[in-house]
């Protein structure tokens, strides 16, 4: 059944998919691999590059993959997506073989449309649509320690198996914003060429579409884009709590790509998937939560592993200097005012000596006080505050 | 002259009445019946032997004591300077070795300041597995008060935060108990002033003052006890001075409410829950940088093990524990303010009827003096774990950090000779001391220290020559855990 053509087409997804799986287990002991796999996208290269104003080595990997793109439509999705592997798989074997997905509008350049423009002002809507990131979000499977996080991880690549099962190849072809990015990159391609050429080709997409559309999209996704801004800059000091590098937080759950690199990579295990807690705009996206550990001086394993700048890569120093939040104390739960126990716990697990006690002359009581300019919100207090259930030290957003 | 025979005959009496009342307590009891039968005198006394007076002398304006001999009041073999968890873990494991024993203490009782100093938490035990790491004669203490109704709470949770809680009064009866079985000399409100040195500089007892006036004790070898290294400063052995904070706690009856509430129990673990009060006040907002004390309505403290009484802690501002006139200040203040605190807690719902059962009396001085020794442990080495071959015992887990080894070079000055240090006067960085000076690790180091002070009578060696494997075995006999 396989022509002459397919078999080393699959050699060379199965070699990819291979290989990108390698990158994300990881097998190699090198930190920052898991990375690389979502930042060859060329969809995602060109959004975050433009939306932090660099370009990291694998972006610029993604970028000349995204000029190769522009001569040879949806090469990567023929040859080097994993996620597109598997996809077809799933579709081959399933169920209902029928084709009336090719009915379905071609949602996908909309999507990479919107997410373009809103990466202009820094917030890259549908970014987390990447599907080299939802196939690096399943390797949370292998680290899950809780079954919620476990269905979080597998649920984006189920969802897209389900879809293929049910509807053949709807995702590759139809929504997929890497292929309508690469649609795009071909149609700007061929025009270019029909100007040199004076004949006018078969464009897969007519220049009309490119330009109304464009126009609309545009203005959504910069429209978007700056609605979840302020959605993230009016949450203030309720907005959670975000990893070591990461960027303020209007532009944060934009940027991220949802592809779990950071709850993998650290060691402590605080970095958990936001279920909600601060609105839509952020469902998914990394938060900290102190419970058994902190954040470890001297680590910066989440911020090496962000494929799309939404935590930026720091050395030790930089990253211990990051402000993930601030300690503060609630003397009405404090063992110390409270006279209990001859307890300053937090004093003595602070790393940066932050924390001390001060001793109130005129009220006649002592209480735990935090200098904000040593405090990097790493929740070190907070872990080993007795209080049980409702700690007397506790890390919040810094509002300055 | 029946006069004179009805009073011999009723002195008789008492004495004999006394026997039946001092009951098991045969040394002291027989003590006083032989005075008895010597028959005290009450009113004027007959003159004594003639005593040389040497007040001090105004000499162009400076006070000056002149030159004097002063009475022995005993020799011994070991002389304990203290009579606190340190001094009394040293004194009753030497006195083990069958040497002879001497323990002076500065006030009427024994326990320092786990029992006049009303620190009744007996923390940290446990390691992070909560597996007991500090055992020996302090566990023996603790047996003891399990067997006394009212005696000790909370024991065998092996939870860091669940520590068992004493009554100090049992306390002091345990240890009472204890000295009195041991057969060592006691010296109760006598206070270390001075070191005796001999042509070598080594320390060969110590200088008291008490009722009797001052007077020396000469030993083979001196354990410094005295928390604030006072034997060691007086010999001139390397220490650093530091200040920490000081408090006095306190004890509050008739209260049937806590500030945490203990609410379930699963199998050894306790859960604290906090019963009222600023949950949902502090949930609606944030705290504030500045942290304001928000717990100002009164303190009512946590449970002891006598019913319906509570203890409270006190951290206090930082001060010289070393300075008389500021301790004094300061212990005025702190008995006001405590006082101040019972009239606001008496507005608390169950602690209406409350009232100050007891101030400390001993203030709550953490850290004074930190003895240069062969080895000075540091917070590093506690924290990553190291481990030395002359441990002596353990210290348990406290927050991010785990159980440590203490070596025996922490108790032994650099210099001097013939004295070791015990309890929270040991050679430590300050932060570590900050965990050493902790009831429980008294009791290790104290009970280290006793032992090495038997061997070196035993085995005519200084503090710094004794063998440490020997040293190591005898403390695994006596039940120390050394790992």
């Amino acid at each position: 059944m396989m022509s002459g053509k397919r078999l080393p087409r699959l050699i060379i997804q199965v070699i990819c998919f291979a290989w990108a799986s390698a990158l994300l287990w990881p097998v190699a002991s090198w930190k920052s691999a898991p990375k690389l796999v979502p930042q060859v996208s060329p969809f995602a290269a060109i959004c975050s590059s433009i939306a932090v104003h660099a370009i990291s080595i694998g972006g610029g990997i993604g970028l000349v993959f995204a000029c190769a793109a522009i001569v040879k439509r949806r090469w990567f999705c023929r040859y080097a997506c994993p996620t597109g592997l598997l996809l077809e798989g799933f579709a081959a074997i399933g169920f209902r073989k029928s084709s009336w997905w090719r009915r379905c509008p071609a949602i996908g350049r909309y999507a990479a449309l919107v997410t373009l423009a809103g990466a202009v002002i820094g917030y890259p809507v549908l970014l987390w649509m990447d599907p080299l990131s939802i196939f690096s979000s399943t390797f949370g499977l292998r680290s899950a320690d809780t079954a919620v996080a476990g269905i979080l991880a597998g649920l984006g690549l189920a969802i897209l198996a389900l879809l293929s099962l049910t509807s053949g190849q709807i995702w590759c072809a139809r929504i997929c914003p890497l292929g309508g990015s690469q649609d795009l990159l071909a149609a700007a391609g061929s025009l270019w060429k029909s100007k040199t050429d004076a004949v006018a080709t078969a464009a897969p997409v007519s220049i009309g579409f490119l330009a109304r559309r464009s126009f609309l999209m545009g203005a959504a996704g910069i429209g978007i884009g700056f609605w979840c801004e302020r959605l993230g800059a009016a949450r203030g000091e309720h907005a959670p709590l975000r990893p070591p590098g990461a960027v303020d937080e209007k532009h944060f759950t934009g940027l991220c790509i949802r592809c779990g690199n950071c709850v993998r990579a650290c060691p402590s295990k605080i970095i958990h998937a936001d279920m909600g807690q601060a609105g839509i705009a952020g469902l998914l996206a990394p938060t900290i939560r102190y419970e058994k550990k902190y954040c470890l001086e001297d680590c910066r394993a989440c911020t090496q592993v962000c494929p799309s700048g939404a935590i930026r890569e720091m050395n030790l120093k930089q990253k211990r200097r990051y402000v993930i939040g601030e300690a503060l104390v609630d003397g009405s739960h404090c063992l110390v005012p409270l006279g209990r126990k001859d307890c300053d716990l937090c004093v003595r697990a602070c790393p940066f000596d932050a924390v001390h006690i001060r001793w109130d002359e005129e009220r006649y009581v002592a209480y735990p006080v935090v200098s904000t300019g040593k405090c990097n919100g790493c929740g070190a207090c907070e872990v080993v505050c007795p209080t049980d259930d409702f700690k007397a030290i506790r890390v919040w957003k810094r509002i300055d | 002259m029946s006069k004179e025979l009805t009073r011999r005959e009723l002195i008789r009496s008492i004495a004999a009445g006394g026997l039946v009342v001092a009951g098991t307590m045969t040394p002291l009891s027989s003590i006083l019946a032989e005075q008895a039968e010597q028959g005290a005198i009450r009113g004027p006394q007959p003159p004594g032997p003639p005593e040389t007076r040497t007040p001090a002398k105004i000499i162009s304006g400076k006070v000056i004591q002149p030159q004097r001999e002063l009475s022995i009041l005993k020799k011994t073999g070991v002389l304990v300077v203290g009579g606190g968890p340190a001094g009394t873990a040293a004194a009753l494991s030497a006195r083990r070795l069958g040497v002879d024993v001497t323990i002076v203490e500065r006030y009427g009782y024994f326990g320092g300041l786990a029992t006049g100093g009303l620190v009744l938490a007996i923390f940290p035990i446990y390691d992070r597995h909560g597996n007991q790491v500090i055992l020996g004669v302090g566990e023996e203490m603790m047996k003891r008060l399990d067997k006394l109704k009212f005696g000790i709470i909370e024991r065998n949770k092996g939870s860091e935060n669940i520590y068992p809680t004493v009554d100090a009064e049992a306390f002091k009866y345990v240890l009472a108990d204890m000295v009195l079985e041991s057969g060592m000399t006691a010296y109760l409100d006598c206070w270390g002033v001075d070191a005796i040195l001999d042509n070598q500089g080594a320390v060969r007892g110590a200088v008291f003052e008490s009722k009797s006036g001052r007077q020396a004790i000469v030993a083979e070898v001196v354990v410094d006890a005295s928390g604030d290294g006072d034997i060691y400063a007086a010999a001139g052995a390397a220490f650093v001075k530091v200040k920490d904070n000081i408090g006095l706690d306190s004890r509050i009856g008739n209260v049937d409410i806590e500030d945490l509430v203990v609410v379930t129990e699963s199998g050894n673990q306790r859960k604290m829950e906090f019963k009222s009060g600023g949950r949902d006040k502090v949930q609606g907002g944030r705290p504030t940088r500045g942290a304001p004390v928000t717990a100002l309505e009164g303190v009512v403290g946590s449970p002891t093990p006598a019913p319906h009484v509570n203890w409270m802690n006190m951290k206090g501002p930082i001060a010289d524990g070393l300075d008389v006139a500021e301790l004094s200040m300061l212990e005025l203040k702190h008995r006001k303010a405590l006082w101040a605190n019972l009239e606001r807690a008496q507005k608390k719902p169950g602690a209406e009827q409350a009232f100050l059962l007891e101030t400390a009396p001993q203030m709550g001085v953490r850290l004074t003096r930190l003895l240069g020794g062969t080895k000075r442990l540091t917070l590093q080495e506690a924290k990553s774990g190291a481990k030395f071959k002359d441990v002596i015992g353990y210290g348990g887990t406290y927050g991010l950090a785990p159980e440590f080894q203490i070596p025996y070079g922490c108790l032994v000055p650099s210099k001097l000779e013939n004295l070791l240090a015990a309890g929270r006067c040991v050679s430590s960085e300050f932060e570590l001391a900050d965990t050493l000076r902790l009831i429980p690790i008294c009791w290790v180091t104290g009970q280290a220290a006793g032992v090495a002070a038997a061997l070196c009578i035993q085995d005519k060696c200084k503090p710094r020559e004794v063998s440490v494997g020997k040293l190591q075995n005898i403390l695994r006999q006596q039940g120390a855990y050394l790992g």
